[in-house]
């Protein structure tokens, strides 16, 4: 990458046993909106706060624009940060919290009003710079929180799950706006989440985070449709999965014996014949057809979600596969369903735990 | 709704009762006392002025309140100053220990205040260790140690230093550390993000604690008589004196009334800044008002 902003060089943290990061490496550039995502406890907010330098690694080096930072206080690194749950002082109003990163760095009076003004205008909180913090909403304080973080124009700003606490309306719009402030300003943000929507939504790069360990990094667009690894797999959109015994595997295919269904996939792992596999299909990559298919069972429900539709397929054998789709007003429950799907769209892994 | 009042008053009336009996009743009996005179040990009930007007204009009078309120006033500042690393430190980085190093701070309390202040009398004192030290070595003994204000002064700060640090950390004990952190990242070096967030936050804690040092060092008078030496008698030494051996009631009363009327301001003042704090609408932790 040739404008790197942030670098991290095999970074690893240990919290007695617990490895809250293990051996990271990732570069983020310029203008990128870079996301970070992971179930609780995967080591997030660690993350986080080893690049804010509120937290030591053990081992490693964190570089910001080209300056080894990795000994330096938080208070020298220069970049701001969006904290979980607002984190607002209480005893100050909107104004002296927003200009609280300007005061440390000395600026004039005229220079706090002038960036004051322009940061409320960018996040809308005209007319509530004199008000505390208790009495504001949480949109609100979540704005202020925001404003706060890009005030002093960071060069960096890390964002740790800012969202988690508003409600669904007010998430969607907010992200909307936290993607244009980022497009605005023109520096990296580094956004962590467990939400993979939001992630999706805003994101121009992706990293997935598992126990301290970095599973897979890159588009978002490869890392939905070409996941690296099984837990990658199983953890984007809403896979169905399929277990069973590779049978051959053939330029890349694999054939799966699936409770006597055979059933085809990308081969990973180098998954040979005899391996046990477990096999990922998104459910909108599943396609309904007229007839034949690799599996064919009834409808049993279908689930209606405004744009889009779970239909809900048994497989007579007591199995079930939920495939998305438009909504259709010509389908009944009990109707015969034919599925089928690309095998260059799903993805077979070896299973864990499983005979070689 | 009114069998929730009787029981209200029922769990109330004890300590009511009490604190009329003890507190209330005590203080207007002095009050009253104040305005008498008394004559060979027996108080005569003709109301009058003159304590008032004596003690008020008397520069004797004046000289021990003058000193007794800056004692007050330096020791409460010292261990203002002492306190808030050690609370800050236990609250902060106490973990599990916390309780057990709150305890420890009160340990000189685990003697009574004679014991405690001749204890420290050991120490200070012409034959006590430091000067005795001193001389062993070939060295004057330090002079300011022996029978001074400043003895005073370093045996109240050790008498009432566990207050201000039980008033601290209690107060800290609602404080979000990581309000520091937030500090920290948007440029605040440690003691700017003291200065611009715990202690605002904390005033609360720390007029307490300044409240709690102030009124009895103001009063005190046992620490000054055995670590202060002959000139180095306080208000509260004076006080005792008019119910002592110069028996004179009705002065000390009305002496105890003007250290009670300063006490009642110092409290205002307190509030008043604490007040301020509460216009900002700061709630601590789980959103009680302060
Ligand atoms: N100060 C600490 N002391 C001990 N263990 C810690 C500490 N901070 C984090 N951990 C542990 O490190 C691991 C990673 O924690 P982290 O807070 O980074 O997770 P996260 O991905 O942010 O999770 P969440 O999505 O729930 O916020 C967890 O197992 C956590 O218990
Ligand atoms: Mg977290």
């Amino acid at each position: 990458m040739t404008d790197t902003v942030l670098k991290l060089d095999n970074i690893s943290k240990n919290f007695g046993p617990i490895k809250a990061a293990d051996d990271i490496n990732i570069e983020v550039g310029q203008t990128e909106f870079f996301a970070l995502l992971g179930p609780s406890g995967s080591g997030k907010t660690t993350m986080l706060r080893m690049i804010a330098g509120l937290e030591k690694p053990d081992t490693g080096t964190i570089s910001i624009s080209g300056r080894d930072v990795t000994n330096e206080p938080p208070y020298r690194r220069g970049i701001g940060m969006v904290f979980q749950d607002f984190l607002l002082f209480p005893h100050k109003t909107v104004a002296e919290n927003i200009m609280f990163p300007l005061k440390m760095q000395g600026a004039s009076e005229k220079d706090k009003r002038e960036n004051l003004q322009w940061v409320s205008n960018l996040v809308h909180l005209e007319g509530l710079e004199e008000r505390y913090p208790h009495q504001l909403s949480g949109g609100q304080k979540q704005r202020v929180a925001l404003a706060r973080g890009l005030v002093s124009r960071p060069s960096l700003l890390l964002l740790d799950e800012p969202l988690a606490n508003l409600d669904r309306e007010l998430r969607k719009e907010m992200e909307v706006e936290i993607r244009r402030f980022q497009i605005e300003l023109a520096i990296p943000f580094v956004y962590v989440t467990h939400n993979q929507e939001e992630a999706m939504t805003m994101s121009d790069r992706m990293a997935i985070m598992r126990d301290g360990k970095m599973e897979q990094v890159g588009e978002k667009f490869s890392l939905y449709h070409d996941p690296a690894s099984q837990f990658v797999a199983s953890f984007l959109g809403s896979p169905n999965a399929f277990e069973g015994v590779v049978s051959s595997v053939e330029e890349g295919i694999a054939q799966i014996n699936w409770f006597g269904h055979s059933i085809r996939a990308r081969a990973h792992d180098g998954l040979q014949p005899g391996d046990r596999a477990v096999c990922y299909v998104k459910s909108e990559k599943i396609s309904m057809l007229e007839s034949g298919g690799a599996l064919t069972g009834v409808l049993r429900d279908i689930i209606f979600k405004g744009q889009y539709a779970d239909y809900l397929v048994s497989l007579g054998d007591g199995h079930e596969i939920t495939v998305s789709g438009a909504p259709m007003t010509g389908l009944k429950k009990g109707a015969p369903m034919h599925l089928d799907w690309d095998p260059g769209k799903a993805d077979a892994f070896r299973a864990q735990g499983g005979a070689q | 709704m009114s069998s929730n009042k009787r029981l209200f008053w029922w769990l109330v009336a004890p300590g009511a009762i009490f604190l009329i009996l003890f507190l209330i009743l005590p203080l207007a009996s002095i009050v009253v006392f104040s305005f008498w005179r008394t004559e060979s040990y027996t108080l005569i009930p003709d109301w009058n002025l003159d304590n008032y007007i004596r003690i008020l204009t008397d520069w004797t009078y004046i000289k021990f309140l003058l000193r007794s309120l800056s004692m007050a006033t330096i020791v409460s500042l010292i261990c203002l100053v002492f306190s808030w690393p050690i609370a800050f430190f236990i609250a902060r980085y106490g973990g599990k220990f916390k309780l057990i190093y709150l305890l420890l701070t009160s340990a000189p309390f685990l003697t009574g205040e004679i014991l405690r202040v001749t204890a420290l009398q050991q120490i200070l004192g012409p034959i006590g260790v430091i000067n005795m030290a001193l001389s062993t070595f070939g060295f004057e003994p330090i002079q300011a140690l022996m029978y001074t204000n400043t003895a005073t002064a370093i045996g109240l700060t050790y008498l009432w230093i566990p207050f201000m640090v039980l008033a601290i950390y209690l107060s800290l004990l609602n404080f979000d550390f990581e309000l520091l952190e937030v500090a920290k990242v948007n440029g605040a070096r440690p003691l700017r993000a003291f200065w611009e967030i715990t202690w605002p936050l904390n005033r609360a804690g720390s007029a307490i604690g300044v409240v709690l040092v102030f009124i009895p060092t103001l009063a005190s008078s046992i620490t000054s008589k055995f670590l202060g030496g002959p000139n180095g008698a306080l208000y509260g030494n004076i006080l005792a004196n008019q119910f002592g051996s110069t028996g004179t009631w009705a002065l000390g009363s009305a002496m105890g009334v003007v250290l009670f009327a300063i006490s009642l301001i110092v409290l205002y003042i307190v509030w008043k800044m604490v007040g301020d704090l509460k216009r900002s609408g700061v709630t601590i932790k789980g959103g009680a008002e302060l």
